[in-house]
Order: C-alpha cells, then sequence, then structure tokens
C-alpha cells in the first residue's frame, strides 16, 4: 500500500509540477536561512562547552556603584582557595596591554592577544600546547606562540626545541625563549595569540592592583549562590583587612559576585548582553520566515484539497480508516520537506562564504558540532507537521457522501483560513521591508551627520614608546612635518575610535563632577579638524597650556551650567587648570552613547601615557607620505622604530557602524527572503483562485464584462488582505523600529516614508503577480471553458 | 439482509425541516437485484448512501446482516466497507493517478490481502471483463463504458455481498449500459451479490426482481419484476 501511494503521490506532483516547485522551492529557501541561523545560534551558545568542567567554572567579578567589571586584585583568588574548600580550582589570567614584535633572526609578528595564564587557570580551560602541558619550574615563564606565528618565524623548524626571540623594538634588546606553539581554541572565550604560562601571577601586587581575571572551578552540585554570599563576605573583610577602605567609606560599596563560565560569551554580567539580543532576534527571524514558508505549504495543500477530495470519498468507502489517510498525506508532505531540506543544505552551503564573512565566523555544515545532524531530523519532523497537520486533516476529514455527489467546493471555512494566512505572511514581509527601509534612514543620517570630528586622511601610527611630555614629543613632530604633504602630527592616549576613556572627579565653582579626560599634545584638534566654538586651541605660544590649560567639551559644559566658561578654573587631580577653549561635542564614540563631558589637557598627571600619533596627511599626498613615513620611521621614532604600522582613522571609526551593517544585510536578506516566498504562495495561491473562477470569467465575458473589469474582480479580494497585512504591520513595525532606534543617543525620527513605500511595493507586487495569473483566464476563450460541464 | 424499519432523513434549515425521507420501511433479502426509481430529487441517492452508511437518517432502524447500523462504531462500519459492501458510482470516481490495475487493486490493499493473492485477483477480473490489455492505462484514457466497468471490478474485487450503484449507466451510452446491465444480472445470478441501483431507465430496471418507486421520499411502489 505505502508502494501504491508512493506512487499517487509522486504522479500528483509531477502533474502539479510548478505549484509543487515553488512550493518545494520556498521551503529550501526558507530552510537555507533557518539553518544557518541554527547553526550560527549553535555556536554562539557553545563557547566552551567542550570543556568538561564547563557547568562549574565560574568568573569572579564586581560591582561598583555604577559600573560592573570582570578584573580582580590577585591576593583575592588566593584567598578564596584557602577559604572554600568547594572551590576545587583557581586560575588567574591577565591580558597583555598591547601589540608586541615579536622577531626571530629572519622575520617578525605582532602578538595582538598576549595571555599569562597560571597553570591552574591552563588546566581549567584546556590550554594546552603542542607538545602537552607541562608545569612551569619556580617563577619560569613558558612562552607560546599560536602555530602561524610559530611558522612564519620559523619556517623550516622541525624539532620541539625552545628558540630564542626578540620582543617588542629590536633595539630594546629584549630577548625572551618560545617553547613551541600552541592552536588556541577559536570556540572558547579564552583568545590569545601568544601565551605564557606561569605558576603564578601578580604575586607582588596587593588589593590595588585589579588587573587580572580570576576563574574558579567549583565541586559538582555546589550551592552557587550562598558561595557567592561567602566570597562577597570574604572580599569585604580582605578589603578591610589589607586597609583598602578609607576612614568614613563604606566596604559594603563594591561586592564580588560570580559570573558562570556559560554567560561569559553572550550575557556576562560585566559587559553588555546586545550580542544575545542579536542573536535571539536572528533566531526568531529565521523562525518566522520558516514559518512563512510552512504557511505558504499549508496553504496551497488547501487549495488544492478538492482535487484531492475525490480520491478520500472512494478511499474511505474501500475501507480505509481516516489515520492512514492522514498519515498517507502526512507522508507526501515529509516527502516534499525532505527534498527541500536537501535542496536547503545545498543553498546553505552556497551561501555560506558570504554568511561567514558577515558574521566573523568560521561556520561549516560538515562540521559534526554544529549539531545539524541531530537537529535537522527534528527540523524536518517539524515542518512536516506545522506545513502538514492541517491540511492532512481537512483532506483526511471529507465525508465521502459529500465529496462523491460531485461539484464538490471547499469550504467556506478553509478559505477563510487561507486568506488569513496570506494576510499573516505579507504582515512579516512588510514588516521587514519596513524595518529595512527605516535602518537605511538612521544609517544614512549616522553617515552624512557632522560627527564633530575627521577622521579622514589621518594616519593612526602604532607606536609603544610613552610621548607623555609634550617636549620628548616635539623632535618627533618636528620630523614628520617635514614631510611635504604631512599637515598637522599629535599624541593623544586615545584615538576617536569608541575606546573609552579615563574618568575622574572636578570642580568647577564649587561643583564636583565626574568627567572624562583626554589627555593630548599640541596640535590635537587641528589634526582631527575639530571646531572650537569659543576661545582658543592649545598651543605653544603660551607656556601654561603645558602645565594647567584645559579645553572643555560643549557637554561638559552644559553638566556643570557655566555661564563664559573662558578664563574659569576647573580642578581636577590636584591641579587647577584655567579653561581656555572650548569645542563642539565629537561622537568619538558612535551615535549609540551620548558624548562624554570630557576635559582634554596637555597635561594630567592622573592620565594614562600618550601613545597613540595620529598624522593628518595631504590627499594628494598620501602615498607619498606613507612611503616616506615607512622608510624614515626608524629615524624618527628611535625606540620604537623597527616596524612601522599604521591604520587610517576613518576605517577604525567606520568599525563602530560594522554591527549596524551586518544588521541592515540581514534585514536586506530577510526582506527580500520573505518577500520572496510570499510572492511565491501568492503566485501559486493566485493560479488556484483563477482556475477555480475560469468559468465563472468566461460567464462575465459573456455577458459583456471587459477585461480590465475581470482584472479589477480577481485583484480586489487580494488588495484587501494586502492593505489589512499593511494596516496589522504598521504599528508593529512603528513599535519594534522605535525600541531599535531607542538604541541610539543620535536617531532620527521615524519617518513615514518608509510604511508608504511597503504598502506601496507590496501592493504592486501582489497586482503585478496576481494580473500574470489572471491573464491567463481572462485571455482564454469563454466557450472553451464553458464546453466542460 | 437489510432491514430498514421507519427511516426519516430531513434538514433543518433556518427551523424549517425539509424532508428528504419519510418513514421508509423496506427490507431487502440476500441475493435481489433491487433498482429504485423516482423523479430527481425523490431521495433516491439519499436512500442509498443511508444504506451505505455515507450518510445517518435522522430516525429510524438500520439493520445490516442483522447488526444494528445505528449503534455501530466507525470501525464496524469500515469492517462492512471492507467486507461487505462494495460502492459503483455514476462518475465512476476512479482515482484519476492510478492505472486500472492500481485502481482495482487499491480495496485489496485495505483488506490486507497478500500480494500473490492481489495480483490472482486482479489477473482474473481483468480477464473476466476483458481488460488485461488496458490494465496500465489511466482513466482519463478509457471511454465511459469502460471507466465504469473499472469501477465495477474495482467494487468486485473485493468479494462484497452487496453492491450499491447511484445511476451506474447515468453517463453511459445504450450500448454500453446495456453491456454494464448483463454484467449485474450476471453477477446477481451467477454469484447471488444482492445489488442495488438507482436508475432512471424503465428498460434497465427490468433486469432486476424488484424495483422500488420513491417520490417525495415516500416508498409509492414496491413491485416485483416477474
Ligand atoms: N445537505 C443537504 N441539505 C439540504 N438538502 C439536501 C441536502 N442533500 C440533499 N438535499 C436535498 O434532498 C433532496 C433529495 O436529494 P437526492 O436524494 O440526491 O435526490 P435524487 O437522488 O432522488 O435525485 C433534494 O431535494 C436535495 O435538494
Ligand atoms: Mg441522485
Amino acid at each position: 500500500m505505502f508502494k501504491l501511494n508512493l506512487k499517487i503521490a509522486l504522479r500528483n506532483l509531477w502533474r502539479n509540477i510548478g505549484i509543487t516547485s515553488i512550493n518545494v522551492g520556498g521551503l529550501a529557501v526558507a530552510l537555507a536561512a533557518f539553518m544557518l541561523l541554527m547553526m550560527y545560534f549553535t555556536y554562539e551558545t557553545s563557547f566552551d562547552k567542550k570543556n568538561p568542567n564547563f557547568d562549574n567554572i565560574y568568573i569572579v567579578g564586581r560591582t561598583f556603584p555604577d559600573f560592573k567589571t570582570n578584573y580582580t586584585p590577585p591576593p583575592f583568588g588566593k584567598a578564596i582557595k584557602e577559604n572554600f574548600s568547594e572551590v576545587v580550582a583557581v586560575g588567574k589570567m591577565k591580558k597583555g596591554g598591547f601589540e608586541l614584535a615579536v622577531s626571530s633572526h629572519t622575520s617578525t609578528v605582532f602578538t595582538k592577544q598576549q595571555l599569562f595564564v597560571e597553570y591552574e587557570a591552563a588546566k581549567m580551560f584546556n590550554i594546552i600546547p603542542e607538545g602537552g602541558l607541562k608545569k612551569p619550574n619556580g617563577n619560569e615563564f613558558l612562552y607560546y606562540l599560536s602555530k602561524p606565528y610559530m611558522q612564519t618565524l620559523f619556517p623550516n623548524k622541525k624539532d620541539t626545541k625552545p628558540e630564542m626571540v626578540s620582543i617588542g623594538s629590536r633595539s630594546a634588546e629584549q630577548f625572551g625563549e618560545v617553547r613551541g606553539s600552541i592552536v588556541p581554541d577559536s570556540h572558547s572565550n579564552i583568545s590569545f595569540d601568544a601565551v605564557s604560562i606561569v605558576n603564578e601571577i601578580g604575586t607582588g601586587e596587593s588589593y590595588g592592583h585589579p588587573n587580572y581575571f580570576t576563574y574558579i572551578q567549583v565541586k559538582p552540585g555546589t550551592d552557587i549562590a550562598s558561595l557567592e554570599l561567602k566570597i562577597n563576605n570574604l572580599y569585604h573583610s580582605e578589603l578591610t583587612k589589607n586597609g583598602m577602605v578609607d576612614e568614613g567609606e563604606d566596604v559594603t560599596e563594591t561586592n564580588a559576585f560570580l559570573d558562570p563560565l556559560k554567560n561569559q560569551h553572550l550575557k556576562p554580567k560585566a559587559g553588555s548582553d546586545a550580542n544575545y539580543k542579536v542573536l535571539i532576534a536572528l533566531s526568531v527571524l529565521g523562525f518566522l520566515i520558516l514559518v512563512i514558508a510552512c504557511i505558504n505549504f499549508t496553504n496551497l495543500s488547501i487549495a488544492q484539497a478538492a482535487k484531492r477530495a475525490k480520491e478520500v470519498g472512494v478511499k474511505k468507502v474501500m475501507g480505509a480508516y481516516r489515520f492512514q489517510l492522514t498519515i498517507q498525506f502526512l507522508i507526501e508532505i515529509l516527502m516534499q520537506c525532505l527534498v527541500a531540506t536537501v535542496l536547503g543544505l545545498i543553498i546553505a552551503e552556497i551561501v555560506l562564504p558570504k554568511f561567514n564573512s558577515l558574521f566573523l565566523v568560521h561556520l561549516s555544515i560538515w562540521n559534526k558540532e554544529n549539531g545539524l545532524i541531530w537537529q535537522l531530523p527534528v527540523i524536518l519532523l517539524f515542518i512536516t507537521l506545522i506545513a502538514g497537520i492541517y491540511p492532512a486533516m481537512v483532506l483526511s476529514g471529507f465525508k465521502p457522501a459529500a465529496v462523491l455527489k460531485g461539484n464538490f467546493q471547499t469550504s467556506r471555512q478553509s478559505y477563510w483560513l487561507r486568506n488569513s494566512l496570506l494576510v499573516v505572511q505579507f504582515s512579516i514581509a512588510v514588516i521587514f521591508i519596513t524595518g529595512l527601509l527605516i535602518i537605511n534612514s538612521q544609517l544614512k543620517y549616522m553617515r552624512t551627520q557632522d560627527v564633530g570630528f575627521n577622521p579622514e586622511q589621518v594616519v593612526y601610527v602604532k607606536n609603544l614608546v610613552y610621548y607623555t611630555k609634550p617636549e620628548v614629543f616635539a623632535p618627533v613632530r618636528e620630523k614628520i612635518m617635514k614631510i611635504p604633504g604631512v599637515k598637522a602630527v599629535t599624541v593623544a592616549n586615545a584615538i576617536p575610535d569608541g575606546s573609552g576613556m579615563g574618568g575622574n572627579g572636578y570642580t568647577v565653582e564649587g561643583k564636583q563632577h565626574s568627567l572624562s579626560f583626554l589627555d593630548v599634545d599640541y596640535d590635537y584638534f587641528e589634526t582631527l579638524n575639530i571646531k572650537l566654538k569659543e576661545g582658543r586651541a592649545f598651543s605653544t605660544s603660551f607656556q601654561a597650556d603645558a602645565v594647567n590649560s584645559a579645553i572643555l567639551n560643549e557637554a561638559a559644559v552644559a553638566k556643570y551650567g557655566i555661564q563664559n566658561p573662558i578664563g574659569k578654573t576647573i580642578r581636577g587631580c590636584n591641579i587647577d587648570y584655567t579653561i581656555v577653549g572650548v569645542i563642539n561635542d565629537l561622537k568619538a564614540e558612535g551615535f549609540e552613547k551620548a558624548v562624554e563631558p570630557t576635559i582634554y589637557a596637555i597635561n594630567n598627571p592622573c592620565g594614562n601615557p600618550k601613545t597613540e600619533i595620529m598624522v593628518k596627511v595631504d590627499e594628494q599626498r598620501m602615498a607619498e607620505v606613507l612611503a616616506i613615513l615607512k622608510s624614515q620611521w626608524s629615524d624618527i621614532n628611535k625606540r620604537d622604530g623597527d616596524n612601522f604600522r599604521y591604520h587610517f582613522l576613518d576605517e577604525l571609526y567606520g568599525k563602530l557602524f560594522a554591527k549596524q551593517e551586518q544588521l541592515q544585510s540581514v534585514f536586506f536578506a530577510a526582506a527580500l527572503l520573505t518577500i520572496f516566498i510570499a510572492i511565491l504562495g501568492l503566485f501559486a495561491f493566485a493560479k488556484y483562485i483563477t482556475n477555480g473562477r475560469i468559468k465563472e470569467i468566461a460567464v462575465r465575458k459573456i455577458l459583456g464584462a471587459n477585461d480590465l473589469q475581470i482584472f479589477k474582480l480577481i485583484n480586489t479580494s487580494f488588495f484587501v488582505m494586502v492593505m489589512i497585512a499593511n494596516l496589522i504591520s504598521w504599528p508593529l513595525a512603528y513599535i519594534l523600529t522605535k525600541k531599535w532606534l531607542e538604541t541610539f543617543a543620535y536617531r532620527i525620527e521615524i519617518p513615514i516614508l518608509p510604511f508608504v513605500l511597503s504598502a506601496l511595493i507590496t501592493i504592486m507586487l501582489t497586482i503585478i503577480t496576481v494580473t500574470i495569473q489572471a491573464n491567463r483566464a481572462v485571455r482564454a476563450n469563454p466557450v472553451d471553458a464553458l464546453k466542460y460541464e | 439482509m437489510i432491514e430498514l424499519k421507519n427511516i426519516e432523513k430531513y434538514y433543518a434549515n433556518k427551523g424549517v425541516k425539509s424532508y428528504i425521507l419519510r418513514h421508509v420501511t423496506t427490507s431487502i433479502k440476500q441475493g435481489e437485484f433491487v433498482s429504485i426509481m423516482g423523479p430527481s430529487g425523490a431521495g433516491k441517492s439519499t436512500l442509498l448512501n443511508i444504506l451505505g452508511m455515507l450518510e445517518e437518517p435522522t430516525y429510524g432502524e438500520y439493520h445490516f446482516m442483522g447488526e444494528d447500523v445505528t449503534a455501530m462504531k466507525e470501525r464496524q462500519r469500515i469492517e462492512l466497507y471492507r467486507n461487505h459492501i462494495g460502492f459503483v458510482f455514476q462518475a465512476y470516481h476512479l482515482i484519476d493517478e492510478m492505472t486500472v490495475a492500481e485502481n482495482i487493486e487499491a480495496p485489496l490493499l485495505y483488506k490486507k490481502i497478500p500480494g500473490a493473492e492481489r495480483k490472482s485477483r486482479i489477473a482474473d477480473i481483468l480477464d473476466r471483463f476483458n481488460m488485461v490489455a488496458k490494465k496500465d492505462l489511466f482513466p482519463n484514457q478509457l471511454s465511459g463504458g469502460q471507466q465504469q466497468l473499472v469501477g465495477i471490478a474495482r467494487a468486485l474485487v473485493a468479494q462484497p455481498s452487496i453492491i450499491l450503484a447511484d445511476e451506474p449507466t447515468g453517463n453511459l451510452q445504450s450500448a454500453q449500459a446495456e453491456q454494464i446491465m448483463d454484467l449485474f444480472k450476471k453477477l446477481n445470478q451467477e454469484e447471488n451479490i444482492t445489488i442495488l441501483q438507482v436508475t432512471h431507465s424503465e428498460k434497465n430496471a427490468q433486469y432486476g426482481n424488484r424495483i422500488l418507486t420513491i417520490e417525495d421520499g415516500v416508498i409509492k411502489e414496491d413491485v416485483t419484476v416477474k
């Protein structure tokens, strides 16, 4: 019987090959999208999951009144280990702060993520160098480089012996021993390209040096809430014992917390859960696309029901049970879903490279770890049920007495259902189109808005030498300025690429507020083309500028509410600064955060060292200038001049927009997909509807209706459905995009145009699709249509 | 074989009952060949559907082979379809996607008859109906008369004790109709299969041995054919 049913199914599908391919094709495309997103979801949610202690590892973090951090002081971990028996291991790590050159005799690599890891932590996280993890002796540093670096430095190395390398600038003559290479797990929270394994780090450091990550591993089944409480109490008592609490200060202002390893990648307590939200949004999106495709399926299967009604009736009078028929139809749909799944896999494989580059991942369909092996059958079953259960129930429920009478029409009820399903599809499509258009407007606004400075033609040169004092930087500036085409040179302790600044308390006219500070050198404002609102920029002609002059931005002036700020005094870091200028706010951190109230000064003992060199170059002469800088760099920057490395500031700043551009691409793809699938469904549905009305159309034509009237007749109901879809989705799209826009400090007002446009787009597409279908019925000779009765 | 007592059927529409069948009481014995006649809309098809358990009467008792049909469970009814009742339709109702042989095979599958026996039964019946050459054709490749022959073959292959036929020759030309009627008569006489047919043709009614005439839902006449 199965064989016979299979034959019937294939013959049926073949006879309706057009609709079948639309059905299966649409589903395949949706499945491809869904599979990709699901692989991405699995990948993002399974960082470190291979670690056998995954569920028992926690990071120790600290809460301050207005922020949380995972940086902890080194003695704390030790104290935890000594006090709590349920903590089986404690391991600390520290990040190296900057890019470091590592050279062999022949070549140089730059480590960007140097990590210092305690032996215990290396064990906890399976950080295992090639040749195995060795325990260091005493204070030994076991230094390993990632495999590609090692291959660049020692291309002919065959043995496993350690090698000597110079670390940092060659002229600094610092040497170290590389023990070998390591392949870092890219699917772990712990990422590095060079690692030093040590027995203990931060040995000499106290509670005043919170520069370390402390990971603990607990016994399975430990009550984390109570452990957290105990650890917090320990933290308070340690602070008091070590004299870290000032007179009158409340020790409970800062608290220690535990954060499980499984939350570190997506929603760490100390950090943003934006990635988590994006992931959830993407999953919902993938799910919606799949649902739309399933709706198509349901819709078309029911639309074709009349064709199969006779079969149902006949089989029932032959003695078929209803469930046998239900299963028969479900298997038919399962077959189509199976084909769609295979096609979907092929499509996914084709678009995977693009997807990977968009999401900056290396997913592969043929990787066991992605979970597709067990997810695919589940999805297959799921879509078969979603798409198939309703049609299978409707079809198998036909009463033979009714369907065998001839002249059988599927009921009004399923007509309503089909229409509402179509409306749902279009509603989702409208939301995506509107969303896409609004995202586009915001991005356009971000690209065209004045950000307060000009990062173009600014070269950011990497450097490790401290140029905190202006007189130390002066000769460097002088040499660079000699190059024809260089317009301005400066050094600061941060570049405007979204990297945060330090903060400190400052007092003006008795009012104290916390301000961000940026330590700059002469020509900072000129290099970045920042406009002064009042006063003047720093200049060598004012001796005081190198001592106690300050420039505020508008936000800082507004924060204090100072009238006529020029000449007023602002006190901070034990210095009375004189305000010499006010600049326009610059959106150095992009559009999401409001501009920080900031103080700019040349002299700031509380600040960080100035290392970030920026050079403004004449557009026409960029290539020349870069070539000259490269050739002269060792002379210009004597102490770190081995390697001239640079970035264009506008590219670094542009990365702040990358996330939104990624979102835009995703929405673009989603909007295209949903429209594509909805139109496919509409195409087939319109075909079915016009087929059903061929006789009616013929009669109307004989009665004298013209073509236009008939097109109108057929289009009307679809037009109404699309309008309803628009009405439903507008408020939804409005709420969703408003929520999204609220994540920006600087944003557009929601425009009307996207709503109108998405209505126009959907209506146009609908009318075109339906008219193409109706055209066949209208062109047909009415006599032919009426002959068969 | 069939006992009907006071069968009533009506449709209630906005509180108004429109009766299709009233006080239908009759019995049909194994081996009878009964023709049901009457004007269009009289309730013939409704009566046949009730007899075939495709519709339920509003009132009345119906016993099929001694069993009360109204009290029957769905499963029992389906068992009767599988083993005792064969249907023949005016519009043939062959399944378009199946070949002649497959259409005939279908009821045997639901009866769970093993493959070898299915093959031999199909071969037999194709042979008997002179349709061996047509067995791999699809219904739309056959004439109306041939389609109806397949329809009857399909009803017969499950070896039913009764065949219910609603205007089996309604769509056929008279030569083809005659062939079908001869076949019914033969089945009735040689295999003792009970046959109930609805027909408009006086001539076709004469093939049977009893004629029930229905008008406005009431049995007007019940005559035996000589
Ligand atoms: N579902 C229904 N609802 C209301 N009336 C019906 C329904 N089915 C059939 N009828 C009516 O029952 C009457 C008898 O129909 P039917 O048994 O098909 O007549 P016949 O086969 O004798 O021509 C007709 O008048 C028909 O309109
Ligand atoms: Mg009738």
